[in-house]
């Protein structure tokens, strides 16, 4: 067997290594001891959060249907006072950065998701569900007929509030399972857990996402199981776009004056999104991922406590800590994301399918050139 | 009791000198640390004690010494010294809390503090001219010990340098003291203000010259300071703490004392100089300051700016420009302490002051975010933003001075809005932005880790910026003191004042006292004395 | 009962300092483990006692006179310094306002603000701020009204600082503390020179002096510029306006109160200082000059801004100019009107502002368009806010409006004119932002555009209502003149100017892509507006590079001239030379001894000598 260069390793790309890291089944981030126990550990931790903010957004989706003062949404329908004094102590999880991240989703758009909610389908739907809702609202109805577009606005929030939960779901459930096998000493390096997540996303790929409400005892269907909507295509990649590459600029980094022109016309070239954050500014002010990194701090794991502790000022910096580890893992998931969504099989011997592979890989790595991958190389 | 003042650190360095064996630098932190504490006490105790209505010295004790010389060991308190003593107490204890535990040879480095501290104190007790002289002789010698030993890497130069002028400095002040006394036909160096009554103006204003300049080099006025950036930047933060805070307060005290106090008609003749000699040293100061890159340095400028106050209320000689120059003393003691202090920790943490290189400080995990509050609050209080202790004082020295020399006073003024200037950028450089402590590479780095401020070092700039405010909000309990020393010293000056004041001032028809008091509940009763109006 | 209120009206500026206090666990980290709501919460209830207690002293104090409390603070000498406070019907109005307008930003900001994690900062700056201009529209002293003037100067500094990381807050809080530090030192200046030549500070005090003081004009004429100045800074009036600009950097709920409120405290205290300017023609025509100019001048550069922000702000200048114009005249009833009205609507303007910001990240006009369709309380507040910013309709300002042009029609009929086309062009700017924003195809940035939560929604709303019943409430207040005294031409006149503003704001035609012209000449129009006349880079040549180039002259002239002559001439020739280039220690501690012997010694001669 003669081996020929294909043409696209011809013209090698800058980032060369990172693709053949990633057809080789390994991943973005390097392999040591205590990346493992970093991104094994905040995962689990992650895993705990996702799954309250799974709940709660699913929640809310279905139970606060066109809420217009929602003041309990957090409370996933169980309002007791010891819950509401703990709620006024800010004594509990951050949902807003779950809200931040499903409007973020919702700003970015993408998949088929998006285009759903577009189209005449959708809108019959929702216009049936709207009605019913607000039969006896007098002042909504004259504010719907007034505004036309404002409640089914509402209604897409809603939808991407019960895809967003949907994912997370899945994802809490994977992680979980992912530090559950890491502690069982089944997951040793850091290609096993590319491969475990890989495995969980391809696993849960076709998994349609629906969603319904019930409104005075009838069932309305919003995203019906007909559009077709799944787990992976539609709610994974339009969320790992949104939410680990574009994201939204900080105020507390980024200025918004028109006539400074920090922030790009065009949201494709947005590059705020997790594998570009800076760790650094995680507990300032105007930075919405404290919120996330504040709520994993009070579920690490005995080790990784232990580990932030022996690092630098201890516990007083975790956040940019956990920040740093959480980065660590999202270049992993990146990876698990990546060699799931290979258009052939890595090992293909095709070498159309190689050139394939290659290409599709190399145009993810031009967006990662301004990551911090680079830095957590070191 | 006021020997127990300067005997009690003295007693503290001989137990340091005398301690068997090998000294643990935490011991002898320790002593060092009780004596001055117990200084502090006493130095309470006393304002306890003092009667805020006596005329002349309290306390007074005498030993007669050297007396053909006239040197006699005459010691005195009055509302001139009072507050700078506690000062001089307070930051002299700041200093050795933020001594390095680990620097080496701790026992000498801990009895030159106490030296200092005993010396200055001396100073300011001192009753007899050749007595404080002796004292601010004494005080030099610790001081170039500590820069040349525990200095930078130029401290040789920059200690050399502070020694020279000081020694300059000194030579002036005791000709000065020397041709007083003896020219004016005395035998005794104690302190009198009628010492130069009968003495014919042209020496007078030599002998005035003579001091201005030596306690000009000390303050340090224009041209006379280039020592003393240099002497900030090569010396420890506790020294540098000390130098701003108590040391460069003796030639502003001595200003005061003998220049205002002794010699009232050179005062009078050159006053209107003096007041120009302060602005220009105020707008010297303040627009090098605006030059600096190194944090230190510009914090040394200002001291040269905000000592410049001192000098044109001292000039303006009228009573509330004369309380103001103790206001500005204890206010720029307090206030550059802080900032010195604060500058200190920032070198410590990240290994360097220079501002071009410095960002983003205030982070609240990886930074230092505790130091850029208090930083801020310093600096706000330096550059005159009411509710802190520097605002009062300006407005003292610009209210007390205005009607005598306006134009001056004006151009003083904007001094002060330099303040802001330079402070600002000092602020939004190092602290603003993102977290950084050295110019960005090229390579990836990790993410910077500075160590820990712990409380423990945070605790002596939270107290000083607790003085800060408090006597920011409560100015009186710091012009109580010196209310009437005030008025002692404006006495001579009185007509001087009222045959120099520009625009005669208007009588008001609706005096404050007509208008009700509302809610009398909440004044504060005031220890006011009518002041003795002249018919 | 009401007595009461009245006489503890001195507690309405502490609620907000309490509240500023009481949020420091959080603010400084002490409290770690959980969030800092607990401080925000606290804040609101402060502000919310606040406005409780005005508006029952309020109540209390309506139909009696005013009333003065005062506290010695300082007594020296023949200083007098005291904390006086006028309580009267105006001040408690206007302290409403400004609690009312700080308890509505301040739910604003639990939805603006709510994934931040600095919220304890944020809602404890806020209480200061709210306790400082609480303060300067009590105060009855000049010397308080300084020095809460300062306080303001510095919580805008650390407000707009909020977000200390990002790039342009860097110089943005700089530059608003530095210019405003110019007004606010030239002001002092003002205040040390009444100080000492009227012996109080009290403003009534004040009063009476001004009828016997008898200084030379020229001291007259400095004295009334020197109090001038720091309003000027406050209110953003030329050539001290730029701050405001940038201040737009910062968080939006501070931009409602800075824009509204903050800038009605400068010309607060100017109104409250008018009588002691009267003194001085010059600083009177001062007043009307520089509110002549900003009012036309950022009215221009406000059309050509493409930051949804800024444009309001400008119009924040302009509007702040009508008042100077109004207090130069000696109207300062007209300026009282238009601030309480400008300050209602241009706090609503900015809520709705806030909340397109939170929808689309984007603050850019050219990125904008299409929301009003889903977003009903949004397009509904700005469209309220637009109706009462100008004389289109007998909302809130035209009824300023109409009140300056009738007034000054009499005597200036320039000056009123200057009104009328301020109107014009801000009604021209509004409907141009509006037809932006709201009308035409969503871009990419607001395809999803889905309304703001309640938190936001309630105060938008709420103050929505509160624009369209001001006309009723300042009926009610017996603000608004009788029907028969209404000019009706000028009212019209007004109307006119404004419906003539919405038309060719309706007409002109805005490009989204390409914003600057084509046309050579309208395009250096169009940069010069919209980069301000090129104040910035008129700062920069003249202020900003003389101070540098002295620092840099001072600093080269320390290091060269005085270090290197007094060292190298001065003092080596009297130590020889060789001294200074000493540097090890052990040398230098032999060049120590012979120093010290020769201080002795020199002092044993002299002693020798005269002995």
């Amino acid at each position: 067997m003669t081996h020929t260069l294909s043409p696209a390793t011809a013209t090698a790309h800058p980032m060369e290594s990172f693709i053949q890291k990633l057809l080789g089944a390994k991943a973005l981030l390097p392999d040591s001891e205590t990346n493992v126990l970093e991104v094994v550990g905040i995962l689990k931790s992650y895993g705990v959060v996702l799954d309250a903010y799974s709940k709660n957004l699913i929640y809310i989706a279905d139970h606060q249907f066109l809420v217009l003062f929602p003041f309990f949404k957090y409370f996933n329908g169980r309002v007791t006072l010891p819950q509401l004094l703990r709620h006024w102590w800010h004594d509990r999880i951050n949902f807003e950065y779950a809200e931040y991240c499903m409007k973020t989703m919702l700003w970015h758009g993408g998949g088929k998701l998006d285009e759903y909610l577009d189209s005449d389908d959708f809108l019959q739907h929702c216009r049936s569900a709207v009605t019913a809702k607000i039969k006896t609202n007098l002042p909504i109805r004259a504010l719907n007929a007034l505004f036309p577009d404002f409640l089914p606005e509402q209604v897409r929030q809603l939808a991407y509030y019960s895809a967003l939960g949907q994912f997370w779901r899945v994802m809490s459930d994977l992680f979980i399972d992912l530090s559950d096998a890491y502690d069982a000493g089944q997951v040793k390096t850091i290609p096993d857990v590319v491969a475990f997540i890989k495995a969980g996303l391809v696993a849960a790929a076709a998994n349609p996402i629906t969603y319904g409400v019930d409104i005075h005892g009838t069932r309305y269907d919003l995203l019906p199981k007909s559009a077709g909507l799944t787990f992976l295509m539609d709610t994974a990649v339009p969320y790992v776009e949104a939410v680990f590459f574009r994201g939204t600029p900080f105020l507390g980094t980024v200025s918004y004056n028109a006539q400074a022109d920090q922030i790009d016309v065009d949201q494709a070239r947005f590059e705020y999104g997790a594998l570009y954050a800076d760790p650094l500014p995680i507990g300032g002010a105007g930075i919405p991922p404290t919120l996330l990194m504040q709520d994993m701090r009070h579920y690490l794991p005995d080790y990784l406590t232990a580990f932030y502790r022996s690092q630098g000022r201890g516990l007083d910096d975790v956040r940019v800590k956990i920040c740093q580890s959480f980065q660590k893992s999202m270049f992993c998931v990146t990876s698990a994301s990546l060699q799931g969504l290979l258009p052939h099989p890595a090992d293909t011997q095709n070498s159309a399918e190689q050139a394939a592979n290659h290409k599709f890989l190399a145009g993810w790595m031009d967006r990662l050139a301004t990551s911090r991958l680079d830095i957590v190389q070191l | 009791m006021l020997s127990a003042l300067i005997l009690i650190p003295l007693v503290g360095g001989l137990g340091l000198i005398l301690w068997p064996g090998k000294l643990e630098s935490q011991a002898a932190k320790a002593i060092s640390g009780a004596s001055l504490l117990l200084t502090l006490g006493l130095a309470g105790l006393l304002a306890t004690r003092f009667d805020l209505t006596a005329s002349g010295f309290q306390f007074e004790e005498l030993l007669p010494w050297v007396e053909p010389l006239g040197l006699s060991y005459r010691l005195g308190l009055d509302g001139l010294s009072l507050p700078l003593l506690a000062v001089n107490s307070l930051l002299g204890l700041v200093a050795i809390y933020i001594s390095d535990p680990k620097l080496h040879r701790p026992r000498l480095y801990y009895v030159l503090l106490l030296v200092i501290n005993s010396a200055v104190a001396g100073a300011f007790l001192s009753a007899n001219l050749l007595l404080f002289f002796i004292f601010y002789e004494l005080e030099l010698i610790p001081l170039y010990l500590l820069i040349a030993i525990w200095g930078g890497a130029r401290r040789g130069y920059a200690a050399t340098k502070f020694l020279i002028y000081t020694a300059l400095s000194g030579v002036l002040i005791l000709g000065a003291f020397l041709g007083l006394v003896w020219l004016s036909g005395n035998t005794s160096f104690d302190y009198d203000s009628g010492l130069a009554a009968a003495l014919p103006l042209a020496q007078q204003i030599t002998l005035l010259v003579a001091l201005l300049i030596g306690f000009g080099i000390k303050i340090p006025l224009f041209p006379f300071h280039t020592w003393l950036p240099d002497a900030h930047v090569e010396a420890s933060t506790p020294v540098s703490v000390l130098l701003a805070g108590v040391l460069l307060k003796l030639g502003t005290y001595g200003l005061v004392r003998f220049g205002l106090g002794l010699l009232p008609d050179a005062w009078m003749a050159l006053a209107p100089w003096l007041a120009t000699w302060a602005v220009i040293s105020v707008l010297y100061g303040s627009l090098a300051a605006i030059a600096q890159t190194d944090m230190k340095k510009m914090v040394a400028y200002s001291s040269i700016g905000h000592m410049g106050y001192v000098l044109l209320a001292a000039a303006a000689s009228t009573p509330v420009s004369i309380v103001a120059t103790v206001f500005q003393m204890i206010s720029h003691g307090l206030i550059s302490a802080l900032l010195f202090l604060l500058v200190g920790v920032v070198y410590k943490t990240t290994g360097t002051r220079d501002l071009t290189v410095l960002r983003g400080l205030l982070n609240p995990e990886r930074g230092l975010p505790f130091v850029g509050s208090m930083m801020i609050l310093g600096v706000m209080a330096s550059a005159g933003i009411p509710g802190m202790v520097g605002f009062i004082s300006e407005f003292l020295v610009f209210r007390g001075s205005f009607l005598i020399f306006p134009v001056q006073t004006l151009l003083c003024m904007v001094g002060s809005g330099l303040t802001a200037v330079y402070f600002l950028l000092l602020v939004n450089r190092a602290f603003f932005g993102r977290l950084a402590i050295a110019p960005p590479a090229s390579t990836p780095q990790l993410d910077v880790v500075l160590p820990q401020v712990s409380w423990r070092d945070r605790a002596p700039a939270l107290g000083l910026a607790a003085l800060i405010v408090a006597f920011g909000l409560q100015p009186t309990w710091l012009s109580r003191w010196s209310e009437h020393i005030t008025l002692v010293l404006h006495q001579p000056y009185q007509g001087f004042v009222q045959a120099r004041s520009r625009f005669v001032p208007a009588a008001l028809p609706a005096a404050v006292a007509d208008t009700a008091l509302v809610a009398p509940t909440l004044a504060q009763p005031l220890p006011v004395s009518p002041a003795p109006v002249d018919p | 009962m009401t007595q009461f209120f009245v006489e503890t009206s001195w507690l309405l500026p502490v609620y907000g300092l309490i509240g500023a206090l009481l949020s420091l666990p959080w603010s400084t980290g002490l409290v770690r483990r959980t969030g800092p709501r607990p401080a925000v919460y606290l804040n609101i209830v402060m502000t919310l006692l606040a406005f409780g207690h005005g508006l029952m002293a309020f109540r209390g104090i309506w139909n009696q006179g005013s009333r003065e409390l005062l506290f010695t603070w300082f007594d020296f000498a023949d200083l007098h310094l005291t904390l006086a406070f006028d309580i009267s019907v105006l001040n408690l109005g206007a302290l409403e306002l400004i609690t009312g307008m700080s308890l509505l930003a301040q739910v604003f900001a639990l939805g603006y603000m709510e994934k931040d994690w600095a919220l304890a900062r944020f809602y404890g700056l806020m209480g200061f701020f709210e306790a400082a201009m609480s303060g300067i529209v009590l105060s009855g002293s000049l010397f308080v009204s300084y020095s809460l003037l300062e306080m303001l100067t510095l919580s805008t500094y650390l407000l707009v600082g909020f977000w200390y990381a990002q790039p342009l807050v860097v110089t943005a809080a700089r530059d608003a503390f530095l210019t405003k530090r110019i007004g606010d030192v030239l002001l002092l200046m003002g205040v040390v020179a009444l100080a000492s030549l009227a012996g109080s500070l009290n403003f009534n005090d004040l009063y009476e002096w001004v009828k016997v003081e008898g200084l030379p004009p020229a001291m007259d004429t400095l004295l009334g510029l020197a109090l001038i100045a720091g309003p000027i800074g406050k209110c953003a009036q030329f050539p001290l306006h730029l701050w405001l600009d940038e201040a737009m950097e910062g968080p939006n709920p501070a931009s409602i109160l800075r824009n509204s409120v903050v800038v009605t405290c400068g010309a607060y205290v100017l109104i409250r200082l008018q009588p002691i300017i009267v003194l001085s023609p010059v600083a009177l025509g001062t007043l009307v000059a520089i509110g002549t100019v900003t009012a036309v001048g950022a009215s221009l550069v406000a059309l050509a801004q493409t930051d949804l922000k800024r444009t309001f702000s400008y119009s924040t200048s302009a509007y702040l100019g009508l008042v100077f114009i109004a207090v130069g005249t000696e109207w300062p009833g007209v300026a009282l009107i238009l601030l309480l009205t400008h300050a209602v609507a241009k706090a609503l303007i900015f809520m709705s502002v806030g909340s397109i910001i939170t929808t689309t990240n984007c603050q850019n006009l050219t990125e904008l368009g299409g929301l009003g369709r889903k977003m009903p309380a949004t397009a509904m507040a700005y469209a309220t806010g637009a109706l009462a910013m100008v004389g289109v309709m007998p909302l809130g300002c035209f009824w300023g409006l109409r009140m300056g042009v009738d007034f000054l029609s009499r005597d200036y009929p320039l000056l009123a004119a200057v009104f009328v086309v301020v109107n014009g062009l801000t009604a021209l700017n509004l409907t141009r932002v509006f037809r932006l924003v709201f009308l035409g195809n969503p871009q990419p940035k607001t395809r999803r555009a889905p309304e703001v939560p309640w938190q936001m929604a309630v105060p938008m709303v709420t103050l929505s209502v509160v624009n369209l019943l001001m006309p009723l409430m300042m009926g009610k207040l017996l603000i608004l003149p009788p029907w028969r005294y209404i000019n009706m031409p000028l009212a019209a006149l007004i109307l006119a100017s404004g419906w003539v503003g919405v038309a060719v704001g309706v007409k002109v035609p805005l490009y989204k892509s390409l914003t600057r012209s084509l046309n050579r000449p309208l395009r250096i129009a169009q940069d010069l507006l919209a980069y301000d006349f090129y104040t910035e880079r008129l700062y920069a040549k003249t202020v900003v590079a003389a101070v540098s180039t002295l620092a840099r002259l001072s600093s080269w002239f320390d290091q060269y001239v005085v270090d290197g002559l007094v060292n190298g001439v001065g003092l080596a020739s009297l130590f020889g030379g060789e001294g200074l280039k000493y540097s090890a220690s052990g040398q230098s501690q032999l060049y120590l001894l012979t120093i010290i012997t020769g201080v002795g010694l020199l002092g044993i001669f002299m002693t020798w000598t005269l002995w």
